[in-house]
């Protein structure tokens, strides 16, 4: 990788971005926990497109869709979690990337497919779900959690000392 | 790594050389911590707002200062329990203080968690003789059992001196329910069916206002009912919390299987017919203000595996009424292929049409009068029946109206709603009679006359004939 400068705003709105994506994941996981009976039943049932199968088989079998529920909700908790902190923003951040293309993949906005369940605008292809998983992507790819984040510290902490000698070198 | 590092030093101002960690590492590293604070205070606002909101939808009325505690146990936290649990919250003056279920790894420890996070001092029990051995105190029991269990529950819980809220269908057999009936007269203690339909709002408006009072139906000619349900996987259970074959064999089930999808097997309960049907069969008979004389009946494990369930998914009856201004039929239907256009009931007189349905979301009460009837402006100015809705200008479409058609009749809708959990209405009426300042809406007697007229219909379509029923047949 070349070494490029990265100026005080382009970090600051690096960190904005995943603080904003952290919040939204945060705050996904925990009304869902709070929320009694919470499930994925009826999103899952409406899956269309290439992968719609699969989904609706999870939500048919009690027993999985339980493990899908329980995951999908501390998923999301500890993923918004990790990336308002900036701690493990890369595990944090490709988890969340995988999670959203999940839920891209189980209602895409692909031409001729109509859903009923929440989704507010008209989009072709692109919904903001693909947006933010884009975004994900950014932050992962630029190490988003460096800059005003956890990871600032833990990565001087836990940086073994040979490969600092090497960068020193 | 390396690369990232000398990035990382060169594009960070004012840091220390060395690898030491600074003020400015620190003060960069902890922003996620206020926006986390903040997160913290906004996710408490909104639960705080949610909770007021719910609050205000939900608001008990004051509590009198005088107001006896009645001290309740649940006996059955399975699905049916866990609502009756809900629709009790909302009563004043409750005081819960055991539940029974003999699935103790779940559904009772969720019931006891959940009743001990409202601060009530609950004691949970697998076995319910224990739990009336040990609760002397209790005033009244919520029975949410499979059917099969409904006799011997309440006929124990009465002879132990306690009041019942017994869920419908009152017993899976008709001797079972008789006996029921019997040990509350003996016991002079309360028994309360759950056919909560009977004390719902909207439907003693409709009866006692509509039909009573107004008799804006003119005379009920047909009457029609159905519960249109949507396929769906039985009912799972965590393989973790099983229960061991040796309890579900004491009391009475073969597997785990069995036990969570009850209502589908014979024995043990009676079908979609008893399980919905019975609901709404029950206003039949209430707003006729008659017993059936007849019925016969069509049905039969035409969805499922017939191995796992042995009642019938889909059944059709037919009713022949004598009521006092004439004969009525009335036709249900319960089927299993897809939910829509949900349950209701249709009353149709020749004055008018009431269709109404417990469900708040659809369907939930209009009348339609026919055009030929008296004009019903008294009965919108007295608030019993909102304006009639204005029809749609008719267009130039070219189509002419065929001369058998008649002009369709104004729909007035029906202003009374219900904000509370269905069965809220009915179980304040059950505590109100404990209490001595209500007079019970659904007593052992009446649920025995709609457990004699629905049992009916699954024996209809076993020896596949119309079947009479005597007037004896509903008395005690």
């Amino acid at each position: 990788m070349e070494t490029q400068k990265i100026n005080q705003w382009q970090m600051i709105s690096l960190a904005l971005l995943r603080v904003l994506i952290g919040w939204h994941f945060l705050y996904e996981g925990l009304a869902k926990l709070l929320q009694a009976n919470w499930s994925a039943a009826s999103f899952l049932l409406q899956s269309r497109g290439p992968l719609a199968d699969f989904f609706r088989r999870l939500a048919g079998s009690p027993e999985l869709l339980s493990w899908v529920n329980l995951l999908n909700i501390w998923g999301l908790i500890l993923i918004g979690l990790g990336l308002v902190l900036g701690s493990f923003t890369r595990t944090a951040g490709v988890s969340g990337l995988l999670l959203i293309l999940l839920y891209y993949m189980c209602n895409p906005p692909f031409v001729g497919y109509f859903y009923t369940l929440p989704s507010e605008g008209n989009y072709l292809v692109v919904n903001k779900n693909l947006v933010e998983a884009a975004a994900l992507l950014a932050i992962v790819a630029l190490n988003g959690g460096r800059y005003y984040g956890m990871d600032h510290i833990l990565h001087k902490l836990l940086r073994r000392p040979s490969l600092r000698k090497k960068a020193e070198a | 790594m390396g690369d990232q590092d000398s990035k990382d030093r060169e594009n960070t101002k004012g840091r220390e050389p060395g690898d030491g960690i600074g003020r400015r590492d620190l003060l960069q590293g902890l922003t996620g911590l206020p926006v986390l604070g903040l997160f913290g205070y906004a996710a408490m606002k909104q639960k705080r707002y949610q909770e007021a909101r719910v609050a205000a939808a939900t608001e008990a009325a004051p509590v009198p200062a005088d107001l006896a505690e009645i001290n309740v146990a649940l006996l059955g936290a399975g699905e049916q329990g866990d609502a009756l649990m809900n629709a009790m919250m909302k009563i004043p003056g409750l005081r819960f203080r055991a539940v029974c279920d003999i699935w103790a790894e779940y559904n009772l420890q969720r019931a006891v968690n959940r009743l001990r996070r409202y601060n009530f001092e609950v004691n949970g029990y697998e076995d319910y003789r224990e739990m009336l051995d040990r609760e002397k105190e209790l005033d009244a029991v919520i029975i949410a059992t499979p059917d099969f269990w409904h006799a011997p529950h309440t006929i124990d819980c009465l002879r132990a001196g306690k009041h019942v809220y017994c869920e419908k269908e009152m017993s899976n057999t008709l001797e079972g329910a008789r006996s029921m009936v019997l040990a509350a007269r003996e016991t002079g203690k309360l028994l309360q069916i759950g056919h909560q339909r009977r004390s719902n709002p909207r439907y003693l408006h409709c009866y006692e206002k509509l039909l009573r009072e107004g008799k804006l139906l003119g005379r009920i000619v047909t009457v029609q009912g159905q519960w249109n349900r949507a396929v769906k996987p039985d009912i799972g259970w965590p393989r973790r919390y099983a229960m061991p074959e040796e309890r579900l064999k004491k009391y009475g089930y073969q597997s785990m299987e069995q036990f969570r999808n009850w209502r589908w097997y014979k024995g043990l309960g009676g079908g979609p017919i008893v399980d919905l049907g019975s609901h709404q069969i029950d206003i039949f008979n209430w707003f006729l203000d008659a017993m059936p004389s007849h019925v016969i009946g069509s049905g039969g494990t035409d969805y499922y595996d017939p191995a796992t369930h042995e009642w019938y998914d889909t059944v059709m009856a037919i009713y022949e009424y004598r009521t006092a201004e004439g004969i009525a039929r009335a036709f249900y239907k319960t089927q299993t292929s897809n939910g829509s256009q949900g349950y209701f009931e249709t009353f149709m007189g020749d004055q008018g049409t009431l269709v109404l349905s417990e469900s708040e979301a659809t369907y939930s009460g209009s009348i339609y009068r026919e055009i030929s009837a008296p004009a019903w402006d008294e009965w919108v100015r007295k608030g019993y029946i909102a304006a009639p809705k204005l029809q749609e200008v008719q267009e130039e479409t070219g189509a002419a109206l065929d001369v058998r058609e008649t002009v369709s009749p104004d729909e007035h809708r029906i202003p009374i709603r219900l904000t509370d959990p269905y069965h809220t209405p009915h179980l304040r009426n059950f505590f109100d009679a404990v209490r001595g300042t209500a007079q019970l809406n659904c007593p052992a007697e009446i649920g025995y006359e709609t457990a004699v007229t629905v049992l009916k219909v699954n024996e209809a379509v076993e020896a596949n004939q119309r079947l009479a029923f005597t007037p004896e047949e509903f008395k005690i």
